[in-house]
């Protein structure tokens, strides 16, 4: 025979329809999100690795001054890879913008036509489906470049520029005024009178080697690059190309993030499921004691009590996942192409995704609900039957200061369901991280944008490829170079080296030593490496193994990242650099009398918050939707956990509506107490939030290259306060109606 | 003997707020009678029906039901035991509030392996025409009615009733009184009832009378009155 109790489930739901539909749509959703986030990210990740493949791309690439000589190609190939021409030339858009033009690529680095077709005549142009996208360029109208007009025939993804970085040695790509496309092989002749870049990938040609061998062989090529005189600009194996790479590195960085929200959702969901059901216990507790009497077993009560929550949260999951493969996958995937230039991808059934948000939910809820009832399921029948549900003797009733009687009810409703509000505050205290989240990173790039241009050191800086002397008396030379930081794991961070001249305008309050092993470092140095004034720091060359140890003698406010400074004189020093070596000017004005061709790096205010704005992109689309989330989870708790505070007193509050209270003054003294209770915590998870987001905010920036300073800004705190606030007036409107219709026989009921 | 009630104490409360509810009760009951224990408030007659029922506990003294110990058994034991053989009735009706009447009376049937035939149970409980009803939409005597089916359906060797009648105007009382009776002859179910209702002494085969938690007076009765006939 079927236990008859299952029946009950149906009609359970459909009493409480409201409440478990809102927990439906919310688990669904969230599931649908986090689902589609995986598939979205796991489909797009094996396309990004196909694409390797597909795309035939790279394993590396050099840019030297001029063409190379067949010899030295015939001596770079013997080594057994195989050489593609790249060249490219590089143009100004009449925005402004930079824009990199390759002949249409055939054989390495293929490109993926997501809209339109590559160019086949004069006058015509592919580019980059993002950079359009993101300059407002639409297939089929023209973009100006150098002056001269193009028709765009095709939007296009590049396979080695995912990620658009100009430079591989910047700390952040940039799709907004950077540039890839494509023309003909014509077009392109005609512009070889102009600066031809001569870059030349080299392909391993199909042979399967190691790392360690592909190494060497990388290695071969520079080495003989260097014998043969050519002049290498740039060197950078496929490994090393953050254009190629840095897309595939951050996929998937988020995933465990991700992961951690969606089960402490979950567990945070299946308390107040657990705390819910309590309720409904506590309210049967006479049918339950009888039932135990008769024979039915703890198991079978608790299997009982948790059926419910359980067939909501796995048909949840099940209809979140169809949400994440049909819906949300493309919104992820939107984000995705909101960041990266990427080419098209096939959706892949993810079966881990699966598993993560649908079992592991699902057993999170089961943990959870059977920890929570089995412990009240434990009691005797006869305990049941006596309605004494309590395990431990009752205790005296807590003294409570001298205060109105409405505000000493209010504080008995409040003790009287501490165990209500302490989940509450639980779930309170993780919407505030994620609102905070949500709220505080676009103010927290805008002010480290405001800090950055607020103090550059010179509207431009230009970093040269050897001394170069100006007329212009107000630019200021100073050497610039870089070393590199080794982080957790095999991460590697870039510091910027300061040379500075003697009494520098622009570091006036800078105390430096004349000892080439003390140093000055920037304060995000000490922040991200956890150092203090006195420590040491190891810094280690990029491409050799030299190491240098610095004592850390001061720091010095520099928003720009992570920069040590010394005296010029102590870096040409340091470096072994000639007396009077320099490479860099900080200047307030242009300096248009340096020859083009002997800047290697030109840095304006846009380039100073390119790392900035680039985070601005690709949080801007996500920072809404984990406010929109906390919004929703907010008034989702404070409403399920009030309505079980107004259903666990319907006596009471029947009994006070005999006694003549109105609907307005009961309102105020059970709505009102979930009210201080759901305020009180919003204010205590304030301060707690903001360390913990500051907590979470380093291990974050751990992972990523340069420094962004955690700042939050005050208007944020009182947003994160509205939203409690807000959630709370919301739910007080429908819980008042709830009030208004518990009938005045409800006290005359089930009194024994 | 079916039922061995020997010696059995129970106190309730530690130190010097320490209650002896019961003081060394012993009685026993033959199968099929109707045993009344019969008391004022606080004589520890509901006490010592709940340990009879498995769902209290004695501190001292046995209880023997068909050869069985209750005290040599385990907890799981117990529930399990109380599943074949017991039924339960108390005063509240403790009826399932979004079952119907038929379903409630399932939920007892699911707990035996040989139920009583269900349609024949709701007819005999005169609960025919009310069989799809919410329990709300019932009198106290249906919802009475319900709950003896409930505890009778999965056909107990003991019914357990306590203060079945507690709750209901005299007429009600005297139908359910009359429903216990007819249950008891149709299916042999021996039922131990606790009242305090002084009346209902002469339709027991058995009555046990209660003060202070001992046996003040134990006797059988050697004809029944048909409950009918009782008035108080």
């Amino acid at each position: 025979m079927k236990n008859p109790l299952t029946k009950r489930i149906k009609r359970e739901f459909l009493q409480e329809i409201g409440k478990n539909i809102a927990v439906f749509i919310f688990i669904a959703a969230t599931i649908g999100f986090i689902s589609g986030f995986l598939v979205a990210d796991k489909s797009m990740q094996v396309s990004y690795d196909e694409s390797f493949e597909k795309y035939n791309i790279e394993d590396g690439n050099f840019e030297i001054s001029d063409e190379i000589s067949e010899e030295l190609k015939a001596k770079i190939e013997a080594s057994g890879v195989k050489l593609y021409e790249n060249f490219y030339l590089e143009k100004e858009t009449d925005k402004e913008k930079t824009i990199r033009i390759f002949i249409n690529r055939t054989e390495i680095n293929k490109v993926c036509v997501l809209k339109g077709e590559l160019p086949k005549a004069e006058g015509e142009i592919a580019i980059d489906r993002l950079f359009a996208v993101k300059n407002h360029y639409k297939l089929g109208k023209t973009i100006i470049i150098g002056g001269k007009e193009y028709r765009i025939t095709g939007l296009v993804a590049l396979s080695d520029y995912s990620a658009l970085y100009k430079d591989n040695n910047e700390l952040m790509f940039d799709a907004t005024d950077f540039c890839v496309g494509v023309i003909t092989r014509e077009q392109f002749e005609q512009y070889r009178e102009g600066k031809i870049y001569y870059s030349y990938s080299w392909s391993f040609d199909g042979q399967n080697l190691t790392d360690e061998q592909k190494e060497k062989l990388n290695e071969e090529i520079k080495n003989t690059l260097v014998t043969g005189n050519a002049e290498v600009v740039n060197f950078i194996a496929e490994k090393d190309n953050q254009a190629i790479h840095f897309t595939g590195n951050d996929m998937g960085s988020d995933e465990a993030m991700v992961k951690v929200i969606l089960y402490l959702m979950v567990a945070i969901l299946a308390f107040i499921f657990a705390v819910t059901t309590l309720s409904t216990i506590e309210k049967e507790s006479a049918v339950i004691g009888t039932l135990r009497a008769s024979g039915y077993t703890r198991g079978e009560m608790l299997r009982h009590y948790m059926t419910l929550p359980l067939i909501v949260t796995v048909i949840a999951c099940i209809v979140g996942n169809v949400l994440g493969y049909t819906f949300f996958k493309n919104i992820v995937a939107d984000l995705y192409y909101n960041s990266y230039s990427l080419g098209t991808y096939k959706t892949l059934w993810n079966a881990s995704a699966f598993i993560q948000t649908t079992i592991v939910p699902a057993a999170i809820m089961i943990v959870v609900n059977i920890l929570v009832l089995s412990t009240k399921l434990r009691l005797s029948p006869l305990k049941f039957l006596k309605h004494d549900l309590k395990k431990n003797k009752k205790s005296k009733a807590m003294k409570l200061p001298k205060l109105s009687f409405m505000m000493r009810f209010k504080l008995r409703i409040i003790l009287q369901n501490m165990a209500n509000y302490f989940v509450l505050f639980i779930g309170i205290l993780f919407a505030s991280v994620l609102s905070l989240f949500g709220l505080m990173m676009m103010p927290l790039l805008e002010h480290n944008e405001d800090i950055i241009l607020d103090n550059m050191k010179g509207e431009y800086q230009y970093i040269l490829k050897m001394p170069v002397e100006t007329a212009n008396q107000n630019a200021q030379k100073c050497i610039m170079g870089s070393l590199v930081v080794n982080m957790k794991g095999c991460r590697k961070d870039e510091v910027t080296v300061y040379g500075i001249e003697e009494n520098s305008k622009y570091f006036e309050d800078i105390k430096l030593s004349d000892s080439t092993d003390k140093v000055v470092v920037s304060e995000a140095i000490l922040e991200k490496l956890k150092l203090k004034v006195g420590d040491r720091l190891k810094l280690k060359s990029e491409f050799t193994d030299e190491t240098y140890e610095f004592e850390i003698i001061g720091s010095y406010f520099y928003p720009q990242g992570l920069a040590i400074f010394m005296g010029s004189q102590e870096y040409r020093e340091l470096f072994s650099l000639e007396e009077g070596y320099f490479n860099a000017y900080l200047s307030e004005e242009k300096l248009d009398d340096i020859d083009e061709k002997l800047i290697l790096t030109k840095i304006n205010r846009a380039d100073m918050i390119k790392v900035t704005t680039q985070l601005e992109d690709s949080f801007g689309g996500m920072m809404p939707i984990f406010a929109a989330f906390a919004v929703l989870m907010s008034m989702l708790m404070i409403y399920l956990l009030s309505k079980v505070v107004i259903e666990k007193n319907a006596t009471s509050i029947s009994m006070v509506k005999i006694l003549g209270y109105n609907d307005r003054e009961i309102s105020r003294l059970y709505v009102t107490a979930t009210g201080i209770a759901a305020i009180t915590s919003a204010v205590i998870c304030i301060p707690i939030s903001y360390y913990a987001m500051q907590v979470l905010y380093f291990a974050f920036m751990q992972e990523f290259a340069g420094w962004v300073s955690y700042y939050v800004e005050p208007v944020v705190f009182a947003e994160v306060l509205l939203i409690t606030v807000v959630s709370y007036i919301v739910v007080a409107a429908v819980l008042f109606k709830k009030i208004k219709k518990v009938p005045m026989s409800e006290a005359l009921k089930n009194v024994d | 003997m079916f039922l061995k009630v020997d010696n059995l104490e129970k106190s309730y409360g530690t130190g010097d707020n320490i209650v002896k509810v019961l003081k060394g009760i012993s009685f026993e009951v033959e199968k099929g009678q109707i045993c009344v224990l019969l008391g004022a408030s606080g004589s520890g007659k509901s006490t010592l029906l709940n340990i009879i029922g498995g769902i209290d506990t004695a501190d001292a003294g046995s209880i023997t039901i068909d050869n069985d110990k209750l005290q040599n058994m385990s907890e799981k034991e117990i529930s399990l035991y109380r599943r074949n053989h017991l039924g339960y009735i108390f005063q509240a009706y403790n009826l399932i509030p979004n079952l119907t009447v038929k379903e409630n009376i399932e939920v007892g049937a699911y707990l035996s392996k040989s139920p009583l035939d269900l349609e024949e149970l709701i007819k005999v409980l005169g609960l025919w025409e009310h069989k799809d009803k919410m329990p709300n939409q019932l009198s106290g005597g249906q919802q009475q009615r319900t709950a003896i089916g409930r505890a009778v359906v999965k056909n107990p060797d003991i019914l357990l009733c306590d203060e079945p009648t507690g709750a209901l105007d005299y007429n009600t009382s005297k139908d359910i009184l009359a429903l216990l009776e007819e249950i008891n002859e149709k299916y042999k179910c021996t039922i131990i009832m606790v009242t305090h209702n002084d009346a209902l002494k002469l339709m027991a085969d058995k009555v046990i009378k209660l003060r202070d938690g001992q046996i003040r007076k134990e006797y059988i009765n050697e004809v029944r009155t048909k409950s009918k006939d009782l008035d108080w």
